[in-house]
């Protein structure tokens, strides 16, 4: 198993070989198509658990907390992250709804949750039995959180309506930027080569 | 290590999708259950079936992205008085609103992207298929490209979804989602699973079968 495990296959070309030992402070990249392989050991190993604990923080002012506002001859409008799901609903489009709701709501608060579980655990070095679903389950909800997108769609939305009336910039924007800032850094300092030996060692 | 190129698949090796655990396959009677040792995911060489899903996930997707664009995707009722939107004539309006930039952005988000994708993850299967000989690294380089931008598409929906919501003064304003919006939504989610279920190590293979 040792002369295996310093064995790797690309995942984009599965070209095989030897992997530079686990302290080299650079990444790996396939000599053949340039996918990374290895990440170097993180300079931060709890920068993951710390980002996902301030996600959850401004999970909840940033669902809640109005995003923008819209006034035109005196009427004034503004929204919530859930009040545009529960809208999509009511006007018929419920898969619409549903996808939405996965993409800016559910998949980023399971992302944040489970990272903090794995983060947790390793942290206190417990493995509980769930804790490979967790990983799985992590980058299924990572590949499906789309905030960054939304964050976007909020901007494209305010200059888009600039010039039909007043629009303002609320507080909840500025909790979904920080959220979304969050989200990358938790996801980008997860090594979860790092958490499945964890995994392999605590069984 | 030899200089000569192998894959881990020649040498009857593995690559857990889930866990990157590189592990030895069992012989072939017991493939189709293989486990990875470290994380119990079924274990494949390649992607199951990818080509076929791949290719039936495009080939929906592009038949949804006529009614995605024909049909009504947003109605701003101004007044009293509705103006429908498809995708493009939004666009034309945001243009000669001087809305230059936001209708660039969201040409790319919404025409652009969902097209490119379709059309680049038909190329990378002619080539698989059909043993084009164009630059293996280029193709996986597509491959990348098409991985990295299936999200942005969603920005679109995201936007309706916010002005709905802020637009919904009474007798003066509203928005009002279309039909169009599901059958994009199906395009995006489509060429997303597309993108996931194509394995790019089968351009490669191509190299090794000669």
């Amino acid at each position: 198993m040792t002369s295996a495990a310093r064995l790797s296959a690309c995942p984009d070309c599965d070209l095989l070989q030897r992997l530079p030992p686990p302290q080299a402070a650079q990444r790996a990249h396939c000599p053949r198509c340039a996918a990374v392989l290895a990440e170097p050991p993180p300079r931060f190993p709890q920068l993951s658990l710390a980002a996902a604990l301030c996600g959850l923080m401004l999970f909840i002012p940033a669902t809640c907390l109005p995003i923008l506002r819209f006034t035109l001859a005196g009427q004034t409008g503004s929204n919530t992250l859930a009040e545009g799901i529960l809208r999509l609903w009511q006007q018929g489009f419920e898969l619409l709804a549903l996808l939405v709701l996965l993409c800016s709501l559910l998949a980023p608060l399971l992302h944040l949750l489970l990272n903090t579980f794995i983060g947790l655990c390793q942290a206190l070095q417990r493995c509980p039995s769930s804790f490979a679903h967790c990983i799985k389950l992590s980058h299924f909800m990572q590949d499906w959180s789309m905030l960054e997108v939304y964050a976007i769609g909020i901007l494209v939305a305010y200059v888009k309506m600039m010039d039909d009336g007043d629009i303002e910039i609320l507080s909840g924007s500025y909790c979904l930027a920080g959220l979304m800032v969050s989200l990358i850094l938790c996801a980008q300092s997860f090594n979860s080569e790092r958490a499945w030996q964890f995994w392999e060692q605590q069984r | 290590m030899t200089m000569q190129p192998t894959t881990a698949k020649q040498q009857g090796l593995a690559r857990c999708k889930q866990c990157a655990l590189l592990s030895a396959m069992p012989s072939r009677q017991q493939q189709s259950q293989a486990l990875c040792p470290r994380c119990h995911s079924p274990l494949h060489f390649r992607r199951h079936h990818s080509l076929q899903r791949s290719l039936a996930l495009c080939i929906a997707a592009a038949l949804l992205l006529i009614p995605a664009n024909v049909l009504t995707i947003m109605t701003v009722v101004n007044l009293g008085q509705g103006a429908p939107d498809t995708i493009m004539s939004g666009i034309v309006r945001l243009w000669q609103a001087d809305l230059r930039a936001i209708a660039a952005v969201v040409f790319i988000a919404s025409i652009l992207v969902p097209i490119i994708k379709i059309v680049a993850l038909l190329l990378l299967m002619m080539v698989v298929q059909f043993r084009l000989p164009l630059s293996k690294s280029q193709c996986t380089a597509l491959y990348r490209f098409v991985h990295l931008i299936g999200r942005w598409s969603m920005l679109d929906l995201f936007m309706i979804s916010i002005l709905i919501t802020v637009v919904s003064l009474g007798n003066i304003a509203t928005v009002d989602t279309g039909p169009a919006a599901t059958a994009f939504a199906a395009v995006v989610v489509l060429t997303i699973l597309a993108a996931n279920s194509f394995d790019p190590r089968l351009i490669w293979d191509l190299e090794h079968h000669d």
